[in-house]
């Protein structure tokens, strides 16, 4: 089989020989590097958040890279459309909000003095971040989209990153400290991630409930483990629903409980 | 006017992304089968010539001889030459046609009839195949007969004779024609469906040919 730096649809049948793909592990080393860079400047934070935020990013980055290797990139890239479920999983809703909570806080407040606050201001913007996940969830599910991009390197990257990058624009205002949001407070925060389960239910439903395959690839792909096209598609769509409900609904569940507690505070303080 | 402002942005991210949604972005296969289709009505490769089914004997895996034109007389049928050690075309054709079948129903089922025909007699004994066959449908008909015959047979069809490389591993593959001859139950025509038939395609085409029942209609 010949290498690929980046993980893409194979035509050939599937075995379970181990496969580099250093573009993958230069990806994720730069990110490693613009991190420790990050970390060198001195974090005000005390120990016990120090340690949540270094474990939050190293299980966001390797999150990612078990999303992006071998073997769940490869059997996603073009054998399974239920293991290609998975990595959208992984890539848009599992690892973006690790990755941010575990950046460094002194980034965010260079950030909150550059000039590029204003760009990440709209960027980051709510109702253009859910936005732009909608847009990025639907188009990275097109079958045409899947069929052709997935077939090249550049276009398995190219879709990859589309799920990183508009994860992070979408989590980004729910976890990320900078800008302050204060008309964005936790029920608000809550709602916003309900409309996300709502958006990934269109695609769930045309994957469960097809009649017919949606992606060629997948379709015509070399079988894997005696696994039927459509088995593997409505699992795909279930997946999507239940993996990406799960997730969802987790971090609700945790904004909730946040809120209650700063509720909770305030009343302490409050005077009688 | 804050809200105006967002408003906008919204509305032309929205604009963006159903232009970019909106674009025919079609894998190569389907476009070739959407001309065959406005060209002769049927997804498939259509034959000019169309020769009736074959006439030939060969064993049946289930036990007998299967007079390949006698038993498959009046009913729609598909013949695929393959190999149950394939790692793609036989299995992904063997499992779209079954799946095709049991979406068309029962009476569809009753008028059709899938055969196999091994090139690869040295590994797929008649008990490996019944049984590989049984996984996509267990009414696919499994066959076997000596090398000879089978290339004869494909030729006679403008198949490619199959190549089996002369080797004492185990795990070798074979070259073989990789499309399903179809037939409709009156032989009007001869149909080929080339690897890469999605299932789409299938169903599109299996109904036409089984609406020509031989009775005129």
């Amino acid at each position: 089989m010949q290498l690929q730096w980046w993980c893409s649809a194979q035509s050939t049948a599937w075995d379970w020989t181990w496969q580099p793909y250093p573009g993958v592990w230069l990806f994720i080393g730069l990110i490693a590097i613009g991190w420790l860079r990050a970390e060198r400047s001195r974090s005000p934070d005390d120990r016990e958040r120090q340690v949540r935020r270094r474990l939050s990013f190293g299980a966001g980055l390797l999150c990612l890279w078990l999303a992006l290797d071998w073997p769940i990139a490869a059997l996603g890239a073009g054998y399974l459309a239920s293991v290609h479920m998975l990595q959208y999983l992984m890539i848009m809703l599992l690892a973006p909000p690790l990755l941010l909570m575990g950046w460094p806080r002194a980034s965010y407040r260079r950030l909150a003095d550059s000039r590029l606050l204003p760009v990440v201001r709209v960027l980051t913007h709510p109702l253009v971040a859910l936005a732009l996940f909608g847009v990025v969830v639907y188009w990275t599910h097109l079958p045409g989209v899947v069929d052709v991009w997935m077939a090249s390197q550049l276009g398995s990257l190219a879709l990859d990153l589309a799920w990183l990058l508009g994860g992070l624009v979408f989590w980004w205002p729910v976890v990320a400290p900078v800008p302050e949001r204060p008309r964005f407070p936790y029920g608000i925060k809550m709602g916003y991630l309900f409309l996300a389960t709502v958006i990934n239910t269109l695609p769930y439903a045309f994957l469960t409930f097809g009649e017919l395959p949606l992606y060629g690839l997948y379709e015509l792909a070399p079988p894997v483990a005696g696994i039927t096209t459509r088995l593997d598609q409505q699992a795909a769509g279930l997946l999507m629903k239940m993996g990406g409900g799960l997730i969802l609904w987790t971090w609700i569940t945790i904004l909730f409980i946040r809120w209650f507690q700063r509720e909770s505070a305030d009343d302490a303080v409050r005077p009688a | 006017m804050v809200l105006v402002r967002w408003g906008r942005l919204l509305a032309v991210l929205l604009v963006a992304a159903g232009a970019v949604a909106g674009c025919r972005m079609d894998a190569p296969e389907r476009g070739a089968a959407r001309e065959r289709e406005a060209e002769t009505g049927f997804r498939g490769r259509v034959q000019a010539d169309p020769a009736p089914r074959p006439d030939f004997v060969l064993n049946d895996a289930r036990g007998g001889t299967f007079d390949f034109r006698a038993e498959t007389d009046g009913y729609l049928t598909l013949l695929f030459f393959g190999y149950t050690h394939c790692p793609d075309v036989c299995p992904i054709h063997m499992s779209s046609i079954a799946a095709v079948k049991r979406d068309l129903g029962t009476e569809f089922g009753r008028h059709t009839k899938v055969v196999f025909v091994t090139v690869d007699p040295k590994r797929d004994t008649p008990e490996r195949l019944v049984s590989w066959l049984g996984n996509f449908d267990p009414d696919f008909v499994g066959l076997y007969g000596d090398p000879a015959t089978i290339d004869s047979l494909q030729v006679r069809l403008g198949l490619p004779p199959a190549v089996v490389p002369d080797t004492a591993a185990e795990d070798y593959v074979v070259g073989h024609g990789s499309p399903v001859i179809a037939w409709p139950a009156n032989d009007s025509v001869r149909v080929d469906f080339p690897f890469g038939t999605r299932q789409e395609d299938w169903r599109h085409d299996l109904e036409k040919l089984a609406a020509l029942d031989g009775s005129g209609d």
